[in-house]
């Protein structure tokens, strides 16, 4: 074989702390290294081309190049050798410069680590072997999970660029988190007003399809080929015929159910549509409070719906749909502030969440857009708002920044002066994050137009006094103790994953970070990409976002996916695990590990049970290979004996020193 | 009638749609037993039971693969049986089970150790309910059965075969005690110790693979990684090192499915006390995942399975 290495000085980053010409010299004593030289920048359009010259002037039939992380340039460097008409897995890379050069100052040392990691990479592309990639088709349909904001804009431009889209609800109505906001900041415009008429057209759209109370129960396939399998809960009523009239709403007489749309501040009928401009606006009954399917009698609403169409003996159904790629949009939740003791937790009634208080803020909740403190109902004249209630706090595990709290809670202090003129707000608050357009001069006007006093500091407990709550904190600006009475508290809630993400991402082959978002594939260049290929994020799933990001992001996932299946043919990776079936025993071992469900038993010709590894669905992990005890399945570019190879030639065994 | 008895009329029922049946039988010499392969009825008068019958016969169930055969075993053995079937590597189906109610097993180390020179060829053993009478070069000697008994019988768990088609003998009570002096020593060594300790051990091996191939969860057979030479994991090389390196790889491939039968251990050669690691190990295993292997039908061995997160492993703290 003829090996080419290239040492990269990446300008100083690795040349300013490893002798790069020092580690090509070095690199020419390595067993098949024909050709070795340092160069400037590898990755630059001269740094290729030197490379392919290389590989022709040099007949060369494998390139090792000594830069920084295969994350970033592996691509790079595999097309650069297809180019020069090698094999793309001809190619190797050792990572001199995150792994060598920004971690250690002494050169010298440098220099041997540097030479000891591209030897490993020679001694791996010495066993490499050309791989080819299948080809595949793709299906022209797209999964959107979640009918939030996000999912919305997804669902819609991916339906505007022609693809079909199927989407999927758990609630009973699209529109999410912001359905249920009374105004946006920072122009303080009608949530429902903006979100009302996307929301129509999901419904209107000839090539979107619908799924509300529905949730994803299985995911199979892979990019371009996915099955889905959607659960239709339940919903006693026969969608088909609902007009959405309400009367079974007015005469449903089961009232004892908290409004989970309402955030719990009254209660719902047990057949309900959850709010006037509910997408789909159909009927819903809520087995656990109804009547008739706890008990057995009643059947109100059968009697009233002038369409027939409740049907008490429905069931949960199956629907399996194929789609090529999937934009997971699921949102998030708010955070259970009752952890925190000094909110009371729970105990007091005029402790609320900031949500909440959307509601009843909003024209459509369940005060009729009064202001009305849960308790007695009476207006409130003070109302404290208190910031960063699960966020920006190790003590709840709850160290990163909900980032839209302290817009909303400027927006929220806004409209309380406009509901209540004589009213007076106060803000506890730690630092103001307002970085967004426009934002900063809404917290300005809060704080300068609508006199609401900011108190930069904790609150350290609220206490009842009469009908009044004290919010006792700290003013760390005066360097003082304030007491401040309340009429209500509204707690700015932090955000955190959704219920059941961890679970959905487990289906969706998608990780979770430590606090259960999403992780995307590259912080900074693919924000919206995860690490399975035709699986793309939208939204709060994958960090606390406010409306405007999460719209942006829908939009940029729905160009991913559209980008993804305008292509006829997909090319799948060769790097998957391959099984010898002369070693194959098949006691099945490697299908019970497979978190991809990529392999299947099948039978040989004398009838003897095999695995076999399905290509398009192995994404390479490994785990396979390692639970075999044959050593049948090997995991193609990743071999035994190649890794071997690469720790031989890190630490070589005794046995191999004492020959040389 | 005897268990013997019992057992005799037992497999001679099933004989005739088995290949055959792995019992024991008298080896080289009246304190050895060895295994034998029943296959007509002529072959069940050499049969024997007993606390000499060690060997655990699930060792040769994979070999006969695909074929329908009966094997007689002690509690520990059964467990081997349940793992193999858990692990899909023989067919519940394809074996009848022959399960004994087991009261101890010898440790022939012990034995050599309390009798006053080497047996050599022991002419002699007479074997009572707490004793063994041992005729050796014409002298007999006494031995109590308890001070020879194997330590994986000190500690039993499952002295009565746990799967059996057919049941011989009246049930015996788990060992009171749950662990081994030996073990505890073992243990309590700091680090520096337990690697003279290896080192000094490792020394001895003499890389035979006679621990391998009496394990009945050892099933890589031609591909051992021990002896493979594509791809090359462990060289020749005879140093405490190199053989430490092989029984670490030993004991990690047997982590969760090991049962702790102690063949390893009772076919060394040179006494190495193989069981400190398989013990110490199933402890983790059974700590982490709540697992003993071959303890029941229809367990998944821990490493077999795939969770995002396990119930016991907190890696990341929601």
């Amino acid at each position: 074989m003829r090996i080419g290495v290239f040492i990269c000085h990446c300008g100083s980053n690795i040349a300013g702390t490893v002798d790069c010409p020092s580690v090509a010299a070095t690199a020419l004593t390595y067993p098949d290294v024909v050709f070795s030289t340092d160069t400037m920048y590898a990755c630059s359009e001269p740094g290729q081309d030197a490379i392919i010259q290389a590989v022709k002037d040099k007949n060369l039939d494998g390139v090792v190049v000594a830069s920084c992380t295969p994350r970033m340039h592996e691509p790079t460097f595999r097309r650069a050798v297809e180019r020069a008409g090698l094999n793309r897995y001809m190619f190797e890379m050792a990572n001199i410069r995150e792994h060598v050069s920004w971690i250690g100052k002494i050169k010298e040392q440098n220099t041997v680590k540097a030479s000891e990691l591209v030897r490993m990479a020679v001694e791996k592309l010495r066993r490499n072997r050309p791989l080819v990639a299948k080809r595949f088709e793709t299906v022209k349909r797209v999964l959107v999970i979640g009918g939030g904001v996000a999912g919305i804009q997804a669902a819609l431009d991916c339906a505007d660029g022609g693809q079909e889209v199927v989407m999927v609800e758990r609630e009973q109505s699209i529109g999410g988190k912001m359905a249920k906001l009374d105004k946006t900041f920072p122009t303080v415009d009608c949530s429902s007003c903006v979100l009302g008429p996307k929301m129509v057209d999901i419904a209107q759209h000839p090539k979107i399809t619908l799924y509300t109370c529905s949730e994803v129960e299985s995911v199979g396939g892979y990019v371009g080929n996915f099955q889905v399998t959607i659960r239709k809960k339940a919903t006693y009523v026969d969608w088909s015929k609902c007009t959405g009239c309400g009367l079974c709403v007015e005469k449903c007489p089961s009232r004892k159910h908290p409004d989970p749309f309402n955030e719990n501040l009254c209660n719902a009928p047990s057949i309900n549509i959850p709010f006037p401009q509910a997408i789909p606006k159909k009927a819903a009954i809520n087995a656990a409070s109804c009547i008739m399917l706890q008990k057995g009698k009643c059947g109100a609403c059968a009697k009233v719906c002038p369409v027939k169409c409740i049907d008490f003996e429905m069931k949960d159904e199956l629907v399996t749909v194929d789609v090529g790629a999937v934009v997971v949009a699921t949102g998030y939740d708010l955070f259970d502030w009752h952890k925190y003791p000094q909110y009371g937790e729970g105990r007091y009634k005029d402790v609320i969440t900031s949500l909440q208080y959307e509601r009843l803020l909003s024209a459509s909740g369940p005060t009729g857009g009064h202001i009305k403190r849960p308790s007695d109902g009476k207006e409130p004249k003070t109302v404290v708002f208190v910031q960063c209630v699960g966020s920006r706090d190790k003590s709840v595990g709850r160290p990163y920044c909900s980032g839209f709290c302290c817009m909303y809670t400027a927006k929220q202090a806004i409209l309380t002066k406009d509901h209540v003129p004589d009213s007076q707000s106060y803000v506890f608050y730690m630092d103001i994050r307002s970085p967004g357009k426009g934002y900063d001069e809404f917290t300005r006007r809060a704080m300068e137009e609508y006199g609401a006093q900011y108190v930069r500091g904790r609150v350290s407990m609220i206490y009842p006094k009469g009908d009044k709550l004290i919010v006792r904190g700290a003013d760390t600006l005066a360097g003082t103790q304030v007491e401040v009475p309340a009429d209500l508290v509204v707690l700015a809630v932090g955000a955190e994953s959704a219920k059941g993400a961890v679970q959905l991402g487990e289906k969706l082959r998608v990780a979770p970070d430590q606090y259960g978002f999403f992780v995307e594939s590259h912080p900074k260049l693919k924000p919206v990409e995860t690490n399975t290929a035709g699986v793309f994020l939208a939204g709060a799933c994958q960090g606390p976002k406010d409306i405007p990001a999460s719209v942006g992001q829908g939009s940029a996932a729905a160009s991913k996916v559209l980008g993804l299946l305008s292509k006829k043919e997909l090319e799948s990776d060769p790097a998957v695990s391959r099984v010898n079936p002369a070693r194959c025993v098949g006691c099945g071992k490697c299908i019970l590990t497979c978190p991809f469900g990529a392999i299947k038993a099948v039978a040989d010709r004398f009838g003897n049970p095999k695995a076999e590894v399905i290509d398009t669905v192995c994404q390479g992990c490994g785990i396979c290979t390692v639970t075999c005890p044959q050593g049948a399945i090997q995991l193609e570019h990743f071999t035994d004996n190649q890794i071997l190879a690469e720790v031989n030639a890190l630490c070589p065994p005794k046995i191999f020193a004492n020959f040389e | 009638m005897s268990q013997l008895d019992d057992l005799k009329s037992a497999i001679k029922d099933r004989l005739g749609e088995l290949e055959c049946v792995i019992g024991w039988e008298q080896g080289y010499d009246a304190l050895h037993a060895t295994p034998l392969f029943i296959r007509t009825e002529a072959d069940l008068d050499r049969l024997v039971i007993g606390p000499l019958a060690v060997h655990n016969l699930a060792t040769y169930l994979t070999a006969y693969k695909g074929k329908k055969i009966g094997v007689v075993v002690k509690g520990c053995d059964s467990r081997s049986v349940i793992e193999l079937v858990n692990e899909n590597l023989v067919n519940r189906d394809d074996i009848v089970v022959f399960g004994l109610c087991c009261d101890g097993v010898v440790s022939q180390p012990k034995i050599r150790a309390a009798l006053p020179a080497d047996p050599g060829f022991v002419e002699s053993v007479t074997i009572g309910t707490d004793e063994l009478k041992i005729t050796v070069a014409g002298q007999t000697v006494t031995l109590k059965k308890s001070d020879v008994l194997a330590d994986k019988c000190r500690v039993c768990q499952h002295p009565n075969a746990i799967i059996a088609d057919v049941l011989i003998g009246t049930k015996q009570n788990p060992a009171g005690a749950n662990s081994l002096a030996c073990q505890e020593e073992f243990e309590a060594k700091s680090d520096a110790e337990k690697l003279a300790f290896w080192q000094e051990t490792m020394s001895r091996c003499i890389r035979c693979y006679a621990c391998r191939n009496a394990c009945p969860m050892c099933v890589c057979r031609d591909y051992c990684i021990a002896t493979s030479r594509d791809p090359l994991w462990l060289s020749q090389d005879n140093s405490p090192a190199e053989n430490m390196m092989f029984q670490m790889v030993h004991v990690s491939h047997l982590a969760g499915r090991c049962t702790e039968c102690g063949e390893c251990e009772r076919a060394c050669p040179v006494d190495i006390p193989l069981m400190l690691l398989r013990r110490y190990m199933n402890k983790q295993v059974k700590d982490v995942f709540e697992h003993q292997a071959g303890t029941a039908l229809d367990q998944t061995p821990p490493l077999f399975t795939f969770k995002v997160e396990e119930e016991r492993i907190h890696e990341r703290g929601w």
